[in-house]
């Protein structure tokens, strides 16, 4: 392979790695029965913090990973507290305007300090410029991308262990019907909290390495387009596994790199064909009967907790 | 005191194009209870369609206008068919209980509708690739004169249209049969099986008009700017879900305040913050309408049914 190629590879690849963080955070809030177009927002804000962390104090990349985390989980933990007895069409709506007026807000932030080459920091619409710890600590793009893959797959083991746990189970449950759920004995509030949560600094995880992979961040890139795309991708892939946002981000951009010999008419077939799909496989790709019957094909892994229920 | 009353008074004109906006999608939403996020791509691609009649074959206005309602109903057609005729409820669950969560259809519904939004924006992009499109104008050339505030006609004609579509709608469902029909058919979907009423029909119909009633607000708000952008679907999937957001989704008469209320916000906020604090404004207010705990015990209500 050429180097061109093998950088543009690794890029997809990059790009992808980091989308997953923001499907799988869409992919959480579904499960708890919420549709979100407003993750976008966290994975912004934790671009920003994070990028702030390692441009301004000066940090090192985990530690301004971390602290970005950190805030995107206590922002959303702070948005779901209002929003917590909303319907869904309601919180679907709130959430869009949550991220809409975070993503102005970020356009009037400015705080700047002097850098080597001119000022560095948060410039209001003119965006964030030069954050640059990736090449003043001389990590290469194939390093950024097996550090990125490694996070990803350390979420996603997290995940594919809690889904098997009490805590999966009952998160899965409150998606299917809260007040069920909480006739079970499911501290169903608290539970939704923790999910919009973990959710939050999923997504401020994935924005962080998006700031350090592209070293420029503006407020105009995270618009409710990338929110829904977020969304689309975990319904695409399926609902039953959280490898299912996976294979609906390698869905989307592969066949966005696959469809480049008609340009225009790609949202035209891929629209059309999503719409076609939802309609014979409501849950994705991978949805839950699917995964059971995986799941009991192999019998070393034993049962799946969740029993599916295709009719709902 | 002048400045404040001529930015209240813009801002109620503008408002008028917010309830015409909100009008198709607050009745699509009563009706079928479900978001139709491709309700702006539909209204989009209309008014694209009437552009490229306009400036590829010099359509007349009269026509540019009929075509732009009529490929808005068949648009509509179209995404009723694909998006939303296999996720309505079952006739064994009862229509009448407010939403609980997001149930499997709802959110489905929401995912395919905006596949066709991407879908339908696509084709209108590629029909008129520019950024910006004639359309055919009808803007006044002068200001009236109110003492020492101005009026724009063309603007107040289209809010008066706003106001006349929402209250002649309003007194048809309240007054006649057919508009009793439709409000059974929203409200609980058996019950009004068991009468003997053709639900999906009337359900249908209703998708339509709205989809039509979106026609004649993209042609009553373009032809005031007389021309069209990609950013149009956008505007008015927003605008009117925010109008309608405020004034209850499903009930009809509220779009009309709705409108009005975003329009005078947005216009004070513009004038005290500049254009970002204009938008920040729209957002802020669907939010804490939409969190308010005034409005808890109203929630129910809130997404229940179609209203006059």
């Amino acid at each position: 392979m050429s180097g061109a190629a093998a950088a543009y590879a690794v890029g997809l690849a990059s790009d992808m790695a980091i989308m997953s963080m923001l499907a799988l955070s869409a992919y959480l809030m579904l499960l708890v029965g919420r549709v979100s177009f407003g993750q976008q927002a966290f994975f912004g804000l934790g671009a920003y913090a994070s990028g702030v962390m390692s441009v301004m104090f000066q940090a090192p990349l985990g530690l301004a990973l971390a602290a970005g985390a950190a805030f995107g989980a206590l922002c959303s933990w702070l948005l779901a507290l209002p929003t917590l007895r909303l319907s869904g069409l309601h919180y679907a709506v709130a959430t869009l305007a949550f991220g809409e007026m975070a993503r102005i807000a970020l356009g009037w932030w400015h705080w700047q300090r002097p850098g080597d080459d001119g000022p560095v920091g948060p410039a209001g619409i003119e965006g964030f410029r030069d954050i640059r710890w990736l090449l003043e600590n001389d990590v290469s793009p194939a390093g950024y991308l097996g550090l990125t893959l490694l996070v990803l797959l350390c979420v996603l083991a997290v995940l594919m262990r809690a889904e098997r746990l009490r805590l999966g189970v009952g998160l899965r449950m409150i998606g299917q019907d809260d007040t069920l759920a909480a006739a079970q004995g499911i501290a169903v509030n608290r539970l939704r909290l923790f999910a919009a949560a973990l959710a939050g600094g999923l997504a401020a995880l994935g924005g962080g390495m998006y700031a350090h992979r592209t070293t420029y961040i503006e407020p105009a890139v995270f618009d409710p387009m990338l929110g829904v795309h977020a969304v689309g991708y975990a319904l695409l892939g399926g609902l039953g596994t959280a490898l299912g946002p996976l294979l609906g981000v390698m869905l989307d951009l592969g066949l966005l790199d696959a469809s480049r010999l008609l340009p225009g008419w790609r949202m035209v077939i891929f629209g059309g064909l999503v719409a076609l799909f939802l309609r014979w496989r409501p849950r994705g790709l991978l949805d839950e009967a699917l995964v059971h019957r995986i799941a009991t094909a192999w019998p070393r892994r034993g049962h799946h907790p969740v029993v599916p229920d295709r009719k709902e | 005191m002048t400045d404040w009353l001529q930015t209240t008074i813009d801002g109620l004109l503008d408002g008028g194009s917010y309830a015409i906006v909100g009008l198709g999608l607050s009745l699509m939403f009563g009706s079928l209870r479900r978001l139709n996020l491709a309700y702006g791509a539909t209204a989009m691609l209309a008014a694209y369609l009437g552009a490229w009649l306009h400036a590829r074959h010099h359509a007349p206005v009269w026509l540019v206008a009929v075509t732009v309602v009529a490929s808005a109903t068949v648009i509509g057609w179209y995404v009723e068919r694909l998006c939303f005729a296999g996720t309505r409820d079952d006739a064994a669950q009862p229509r009448g209980a407010p939403i609980a969560g997001a149930d499997g259809r709802e959110v489905v519904a929401l995912a395919s509708s905006f596949a066709i939004w991407m879908q339908l924006e696509q084709l209108a992009v590629n029909l008129l690739p520019r950024h910006l499109n004639a359309f055919p104008s009808l803007a006044a050339s002068g200001d009236w004169a109110l003492g020492e505030l101005l009026i724009r006609p063309d603007r107040l004609l289209v809010a008066l249209l706003a106001a006349g579509l929402v209250l002649g709608l309003a007194a048809w469902l309240e007054r006649s049969r057919a508009g009793l029909a439709w409000r059974a058919a929203a409200d609980h979907r058996s019950a009004a099986h068991l009468s003997g009423m053709p639900v999906a029909r009337l359900q249908t119909a209703a998708f339509s008009v709205a989809c039509a009633l979106s026609g004649v607000a993209a042609f009553a708000v373009l032809s005031l700017d007389g021309q069209v952008t990609p950013m149009f679907g956008m505007w008015v999937l927003l605008k009117g879900l925010v109008a309608a957001m405020l004034g209850g989704l499903g009930s009809v008469r509220g779009v009309l305040w709705g409108g009005l209320l975003l329009g005078v916000v947005e216009a004070h906020a513009q004038s005290l913050f500049g254009a970002q604090g204009r938008e920040f404004a729209t957002y802020a207010l669907l939010f804490v309408v939409l969190v308010a705990p005034w409005r808890r015990g109203e929630r129910g209500a809130l997404s229940g049914g179609l209203r006059a």
